[in-house]
């Protein structure tokens, strides 16, 4: 197994591997367990666009990483369960179906949407436009930080389309 | 309700389709659970367990928290003592947080809620709270509104990206037409002249039918005689001749008048929003980009005055002119009249929807444009390091493909308006055809009569249509451009600064420097504090070293001594009075600052050491300078003490900057003088230099001075250590050295270790 496990307050080192195991408990958190070593943690993809599914930072309750995950391959089929799981949180972005409404109003752009996880309308500003990403589609953060994520404009409806005209390439 | 209530909760209805507060039988029904004590703080947790949207509501009580789950009509509510609470964690995602509340190791989760980034404030109060109550601080936590800061947590990003929700357009118009007022003479001039220009450009079509029909027909034929004919022609010429006459001074009138008055608004507006804009707190501009601020005192003041000067008086002559012209034509003759009016409507339907299709084109280009700007605001600043990587070429490939995108867009755009008014013209010039096609069988004496000189009239009107019609159909952009820059502009005005004195200040004269922090409390936005319960007492004169790590609360306490934000608990006391009562210009004028990143501003050397007191002999300014170790590199310069500095001084090096700052410090002569971090973005000589400097400068005043390199507060009076918005340890250097596990003591050996 390849997984570089990285000690708190110490750099990982090349070479320095370890046995990583993955599981979710009753407290409702994801613990990483190595050797004796224990530690609820959260999943951080280091390529959320380029590369979504490797290379996945570990990290504890102080934000520090306790291990790296160059491959979730790597991990035995329990591990691995347990990752997706955490990854589909980790990396849960609005999944847009339709495009109701764009419309302008002093400095904010207000979007109304049919997302997969239901109806939203959310705002961006003016001049903050949707963000091509490495592998197609597009990519929109409105003022909170929520994101919105439009995998292939092209296959959306005619008026959705239509709406997003001015925002695609 | 106060204003920002009602405007969070008007901005929570209107663009977030979530609740504005929690629903009252909600509220009801988890009170009654925890016997009558109220609901402190809550969130909206807007994802289930599936990542799907929902509605769950977190309640924080002072002993209780509360899940309430909707199920059907009712709520299902899971109440938890907090004493049950042994630890909370928070895990971000993109967009899907999590908040775990556990109780005791290895049992399930107490509580386990996800919720986007939009209620994330929300609960980062709720879990600052319990966190603090679980560190053992929960007396800090103070009395808030539930319902104020649950909308202020949700309506913040777009109450500060917006800040003013749109108005009535109507409202907004009414309100920057108020701003003509002033100016009503010049107004009903401008506005007489230029309807009279309107009135009289229907005055030559009209004459020259009269004179076909009534002068030169009659003549031709013999009805009216040569000589009376000619008499009246020559008086029709004049006529004409007098219109054109009156309408070329009426012309310069309007244009002149108009232009004048609406510079006079604009000029009005930017004095009126530069002054509000001096008086507002530092927390707005901490809000407010730089940019976007600088826009509206000089791109939408522009923008109004070319609405004011042009678009209202053409918006409105052009509505007086086309229906003039209805009514002439319909008048002279009903039928032809119907020819030229009816299509109007159409044509300023097809203008409008030109003008709504290049909208979304000129959308398209802006974001193509932003591309551009992006590769420029990228490399031209950063020129060094493109040519350190060699990677020129790679940056030239990059614009230019930006570059041919956005022309392509442009040209699109060129495409479109060069293709719709040809087409256009080509509408109007088939109104013409039309009225022919209706005319020419009349004029050859099948159907109704028409005369040849109301004909020429009507050709003749024809031509004025097309200007009117393009003004009308280009009306609703012309409002809205002015309506949103009024907007943004009313914003700012509409802004109340948040540091007032009170009705009968009291001024200090002069200012003897001692300062009490009185179990003083202040965080950024009424929840999480910065500072808890802090207090101190400095003697005039002395010199308080502030230590400690960064986001203590260091830079917060200079903050409230500077009045820069009013405490949210516990009082400031200079001299024995409560800052607040203090007259706040007064007592800045005895009050110094040198920071870390000194600011000058574009001007002489001379102008910026005298900044605070424009009026010092040159002498004192040379001895101040001198006492700040910064005549020497000021006599090498060129200009001397006359040398233009560049804006923010760019063209001295940081520890030039910083003498300057500490020279306009010092010929201030402040009271109290804050230091932060005034020595530590310079090399070790340019260090001394300034230690010497500022040495001369501390003298007899109060002084408090941030430093992470406590070396240099080795002459401190007293060394305040503030960690995690407390006083921790305070006490000289000698002895906080002494204490075995003193946080100074800790921090000062790691440093020595570390030089």
């Amino acid at each position: 197994m390849e997984t570089t496990i990285v000690r708190p307050g110490r750099e990982s080192a090349p070479g320095e591997t370890g046995t990583l195991r993955l599981e979710w408990r009753a407290d409702g958190s994801l613990w990483a367990l190595r050797g004796d070593e224990e530690r609820a943690v959260s999943v951080r993809r280091c390529f959320p666009w380029t590369e979504p599914l490797r290379h996945l930072s570990l990290r504890d309750a102080d934000e520090e990483e306790f291990a790296f995950v160059r491959d979730p391959a790597d991990l035995d089929a329990r591990s691995r369960a347990a990752l997706d799981a955490a990854l589909a949180v980790a990396g849960f972005v609005f999944a847009v179906t339709r495009v109701l409404e764009i419309d302008e109003e002093v400095e904010i752009r207000r979007w109304r949407v049919e997302t997969r996880q239901g109806p939203r309308t959310f705002q961006t500003r003016l001049d903050d436009w949707p963000r091509t990403l490495p592998h197609g589609g597009l990519l929109i953060r409105d003022l909170a930080g929520d994101l919105y994520h439009l995998a292939r404009p092209e296959t959306l409806d005619r008026q959705s389309r239509e709406l997003l005209w001015a925002f695609v390439d | 309700m106060s204003t920002l209530q009602h405007l969070d909760d008007h901005i929570i209805a209107r663009y977030t389709a979530q609740p504005s507060r929690l629903p009252p039988e909600l509220r009801g029904q988890i009170e009654h659970a925890w016997e009558g004590a109220p609901v402190q703080l809550y969130a909206l947790a807007d994802l289930d367990q599936s990542l799907r949207l929902a509605e769950t509501w977190l309640a924080l009580g002072s002993r209780h928290v509360a899940m309430a789950r909707r199920e059907g009509t009712s709520w299902q509510v899971k109440s938890v003592e907090r004493a049950e609470i042994e630890a909370v964690r928070e895990a971000p995602g993109l967009s899907a947080n999590t908040l775990t509340i556990l109780g005791a190791p290895g049992e399930p989760a107490l509580v386990l809620l996800r919720y986007t980034h939009r209620q994330r404030r929300a609960f980062e109060n709720i879990r600052f709270v319990l966190e603090e109550t679980l560190n053992g601080h929960e007396r800090d936590v103070p009395a808030v509104d539930a319902d104020r800061v649950y909308a202020d947590s949700v309506a913040r990003p777009i109450r500060e990206a917006q800040a003013l929700v749109s108005g009535r357009q109507t409202a907004v118009i009414r309100r920057l037409l108020a701003y003509l007022k002033p100016y009503r003479r010049q107004l009903t001039l401008g506005m007489a002249a230029a309807t009279l220009i309107t009135l009289v450009s229907l005055v030559p079509p009209y004459l020259a039918g009269y004179l076909i029909d009534r002068v030169v027909r009659p003549a031709q034929t013999g009805t009216l005689p040569v000589s009376t004919a000619a008499t009246i022609a020559w008086l029709a010429v004049g006529a004409m001749a007098l219109v054109y006459l009156v309408r070329q001074p009426a012309v310069h009138v309007r244009l002149r008048l108009m232009s004048i008055l609406g510079e006079w608004v604009a000029r009005d507006l930017r004095a009126e929003l530069y002054e509000h804009i001096q008086r507002l707190s530092l927390s707005f501009f901490s809000r407010k980009r730089t940019g976007s601020l600088i826009t509206r005192v000089s791109a939408d003041t522009d923008r109004l005055w070319d609405f004011l000067a042009f678009g209202v008086v053409d918006v409105s002559l052009s509505l007086v002119m086309l229906v003039g012209l209805g009514t002439v034509l319909l008048t002279l003759d009903w039928r032809l009249g119907l020819v030229m009016t009816l299509p109007v409507p159409v044509f300023c339907w097809l203008i409008y929807r030109h003008s709504e299709q290049i909208t979304r084109l000129f959308i398209r280009a802006w974001r193509k444009w932003s591309r551009v700007t992006d590769v420029l605001s990228d490399t031209i600043p950063g020129i060094r390091v493109v040519k350190a990587f060699n990677q020129e070429q790679r940056e030239i490939g990059r614009f230019g493909e930006r570059n041919e995108d956005v022309t392509a867009e442009f040209n699109r755009i060129h495409a479109s308006w060069t293709r719709f008014w040809p087409l256009l013209m080509l509408g109007v010039h088939g109104m013409t055809v039309a009225v022919w096609v209706f005319a020419v069988p009349r004029l050859l004496g099948s159907g109704a009569e028409l005369p040849v000189g109301t004909f020429v009239s009507f050709l003749l009107y024809t031509t004025m249509f097309a200007a009117p019609i393009e003004v009308i159909g280009q009306m609703a952009r012309t409002i809205n451009r002015a309506t949103t820059s009024a907007h943004r502009v009313f914003e700012v005005l509409d802004t109340e600064p948040e540091i007032r004195d009170v009705a009968d200040p009291v001024r200090l004269e002069p200012v003897h420097g001692k300062v009490t922090f009185e179990h003083v409390t202040f965080g950024y936005d009424g929840v999480r504090q910065v500072l808890r319960g802090v207090s101190f007492d400095v003697a005039p004169g002395e010199l308080i070293g502030l230590v400690g790590p960064s986001g203590g609360g260091k830079t917060t306490i200079v903050n409230l001594i500077a009045r820069f934000y009013d405490v949210t608990g516990g009082t400031i006391r200079v001299d024995g009075v409560d800052i607040r009562r203090l007259d706040t210009g007064h007592y800045r004028r005895q009050i110094g600052m040198v920071l870390q990143d000194p600011y000058l501003f574009h001007g002489t050397v001379l102008d910026n050491i005298r900044y605070g007191m424009p009026e010092a002999p040159l002498s004192q300014v040379v001895a101040a300078a001198q006492a700040a170790n910064a005549h020497d590199f000021i006599t090498k310069l060129q200009h001397g003490y006359d040398t233009v500095v560049g804006e923010r001084g760019h063209t001295l090096s940081g520890g030039e900057r910083q003498r300057v700052s500490i020279a306009r410090a010092i010929l201030h002569d402040p009271r109290i003088l804050i230091l932060d971090e005034a020595t530590s973005s310079v090399d070790t000589e340019t260090e001394r230099e300034i230690q010497q400097a500022l040495e001369r400068l501390v003298a007899g005043r109060t002084v408090f001075a941030i430093a992470h390199r406590l070396s240099t507060l080795r002459k401190a009076s007293r060394l305040f250590v503030i960690e995690d918005g407390r006083l921790v340890e305070h006490g000289t250097h000698a002895e906080l050295l002494v204490q075995p596990e003193g946080k100074y003591r800790k921090l000062y050996e790691l440093q020595m270790q570390l030089a």
